[in-house]
């Protein structure tokens, strides 16, 4: 077994430059399908033999995805949309993209007519998961991807195959939800940094791959001496806390992340595939599980909730709310978190989350100005 | 004992020397601001107003957009917890401060001792900030510490619907082309700028009494209708464009007794 910082560099590289693994797993001779943000049925993907690999867009001020998306869409589908346009993912053999907001429904449009040499296979989940119907639409919806996911792996995709996957995915789910306790122990080798490493990595690795190494990681932290922070702690909330600049003005801030509420990071993790009969079905019921994320409607959004429990269980001093520019989904649900934890005595700030700038002057300003109110 | 605040701005750079953490020894404001001999130049003019030498401050604390490259400085602090100390010192009943500064706008909470318990800045846009106004002033070929005169000699605000700034520049100019007066255009930048400002600050909650700093405050234009817009009364100490460097001194000197 490496050792420590070597096996964090890893998974630190892997984050940063996803398209050596892509890369890599080509010339292995696999196939690799892109899987948009948030919720992909990925295990579809993995059960038919090929790599699921996520599309998260990166930091790029665009030029040519003006052509069919607004500069006022959420960042990351234009950073996506560009890099497609440009050719960065060259070499995926499709990519899935779930309609989860009014951006998506946008961008399906946007990248059939911009990136015509990578075939999109669109789902939609049903958005009113209270109805009779709404499983069933949903496994049906999983079939169809399966379908066309057996059309580019040039093989039926079995029952058994999923089951598989599912199992995989659910074990490394577990292991990802381990290390975050793991880390919590050991902040000064866990930074802000190399825990959202550890958390993005898993997107663009075979789940089996990425688990083993996050076990490694945890059993070496294991052997350390359990560490007392005495800086700040933070939860994060919001789709991603990028770019890395931004993690590292926490960590000059002597802030660590206890926890987070991140659709790049914990958000994948938190919601198991349920036990079932039929795979599909599994499937479906995990997005009906799924609870406290702004693309997926309640009655009661239980985000505030969850972000309370998780600052409260985690002895957290503040909540930073990593907000996505024109994630109009996060914005509407924003008002709603910052007073709520507010009134539960947590302190809160709102940093501007944008792949189209690297200007982190406000965001210094902000968080040293959120530690000094702490 | 002596503690100097500067906040090197993004427009203008102010001093302030502080006796005892108590008493305002002197000031001084240069216009230039970060990345400029703004930080040299307002250091040298305000040791110059009582005629004082570097090492006669037993603390210098600097805050502003400039606070982490200036030299000599003993501790640095951002400028909204000195802003907020800084108006605490001016005005203690106040709860709320809204700071309108050069290139960025912020709404701030803060308790009876004057620390922050939450704020709101604007995102990476100029509108309504100092340098929409910069620009505006530009556009019309007027001073921009006039505005606020012009503004408040108004009949008909004309209406100003652009928030950002290149967007509204435009619309300024053609409501010139349609030969509005100049009186009324500026009533409309303000407009603008107070509605723009408003909504942070509800964003942020207003409780009373509220204040405003920065070089913003000035302009009674600006204030008026931003009083129109929060629907409270806005208190304007005469020092308000110095209340990051006042709160800097402050926090320098409460460094030393800690």
């Amino acid at each position: 077994m490496a050792d420590l910082p070597e096996m964090l560099a890893e998974l630190q590289s892997v984050a940063d430059s996803p398209k050596k693994m892509l890369a890599k797993y080509l010339a292995q001779g696999k196939k690799v399908v892109g899987c948009f943000p948030i919720y992909t049925p990925a295990e579809l993907v993995h059960a038919a033999g090929m790599i699921p690999m996520g599309v998260w867009g990166g930091q790029v001020n665009p030029s040519v995805a003006g052509q069919y998306a607004p500069i006022f869409i959420c960042s990351i589908m234009r950073s996506c949309l560009e890099f497609g346009m440009l050719g960065k993912y060259k070499g995926l053999s499709a990519v899935i993209m779930p309609i989860l907001c009014d951006s998506f429904r946008g961008m399906s449009g946007a990248w059939r007519v911009g990136v015509k040499d990578i075939p999109l296979i669109a789902l939609i989940q049903p958005q009113n998961r209270e109805v009779d119907g709404a499983r069933e639409f949903l496994a049906a919806e999983y079939g169809v991807v399966k379908e066309k996911l057996e059309e580019i792996a040039g093989h039926k995709i079995s029952g058994d195959a999923i089951e598989n996957s599912i199992a995989i995915y659910n074990s490394h789910n577990a292991t990802l939800r381990e290390f975050a306790r793991a880390a919590n122990r050991h902040l000064d080798v866990i930074t802000p940094k190399i825990r959202h490493a550890v958390m993005k990595s898993a997107h663009f690795m075979e789940k089996a791959e990425h688990a083993a190494k996050v076990k490694d990681i945890v059993l070496k932290l294991a052997e350390l001496p359990e560490h007392k922070w005495t800086g700040r702690k933070v939860v994060l909330t919001g789709i991603t806390a990028e770019p890395g600049d931004l993690l590292d003005i926490l960590a000059e801030n002597k802030i660590a992340v206890v926890g987070d509420d991140l659709a790049q990071e914990s958000r994948q993790f938190r919601t198991d595939i349920p036990a079932g009969q039929d795979p599909l079905d599994r499937l479906a019921g995990q997005w009906l599980s799924r609870s406290a994320c702004s693309v997926v409607h309640e009655k009661t959004s239980a985000r505030p909730d969850l972000v309370i429990k998780l600052a409260k269980e985690n002895r957290a001093d503040g909540v930073i709310i990593c907000l996505m520019s024109f994630c109009d989904v996060e914005e509407y649900e924003y008002p709603l978190l910052a007073k709520t934890t507010a009134q539960a005595g947590l302190p809160s700030v709102c940093i501007d989350i944008d792949q189209s700038t690297e200007n982190s002057g406000q965001a210094r300003t902000k968080l040293q100005t959120f530690v000094e109110m702490l | 004992m002596f503690t100097l605040g500067i906040d090197i701005g993004s427009t203008a750079c102010k001093a302030v020397i502080l006796q005892d953490g108590a008493r305002v020894e002197a000031r001084a404001v240069v216009p230039l601001g970060t990345g400029t001999s703004g930080a040299g130049d307002v250091l040298q003019k305000v040791l110059a107003v009582k005629n004082r030498q570097i090492e006669d401050m037993e603390r210098i604390l600097v805050t502003g957009y400039g606070r982490f490259t200036f030299a000599g400085a003993d501790s640095q602090k951002s400028e909204l917890s000195c802003h907020a100390r800084g108006v605490n010192f001016l005005f203690p009943s106040v709860r709320t401060i809204i700071d309108i500064g050069g290139q960025d706008i912020k709404a701030m909470r803060v308790n009876a001792k004057g620390f922050l318990e939450n704020f709101v800045m604007n995102d990476k846009c100029a509108a309504g900030t100092g340098k929409f106004l910069d620009v505006m002033a530009r556009i019309i070929n007027v001073k921009v510490n006039d505005l606020g005169e012009i503004g408040l000699k108004a009949t008909e605000e004309v209406n100003i619907s652009n928030t950002c700034t290149v967007f509204a520049e435009s619309e300024v100019i053609s409501k010139l082309s349609a030969a509005v007066r100049i009186e009324d255009l500026v009533a409309g930048i303000h407009r603008s700028v107070a509605k723009r400002v408003a909504s942070l600050a509800f964003r942020n909650g207003i409780v009373p009494e509220v204040a405003m700093s920065g070089g913003v405050a000035l302009n009674k234009g600006v204030v008026a209708l931003l009083e129109e817009e929060i629907k409270r009364n806005i208190l304007v100490h005469e020092d308000c464009q110095l209340a990051g460097a006042l709160g800097a001194a402050v926090l320098a000197y409460e460094e030393l007794h800690k």
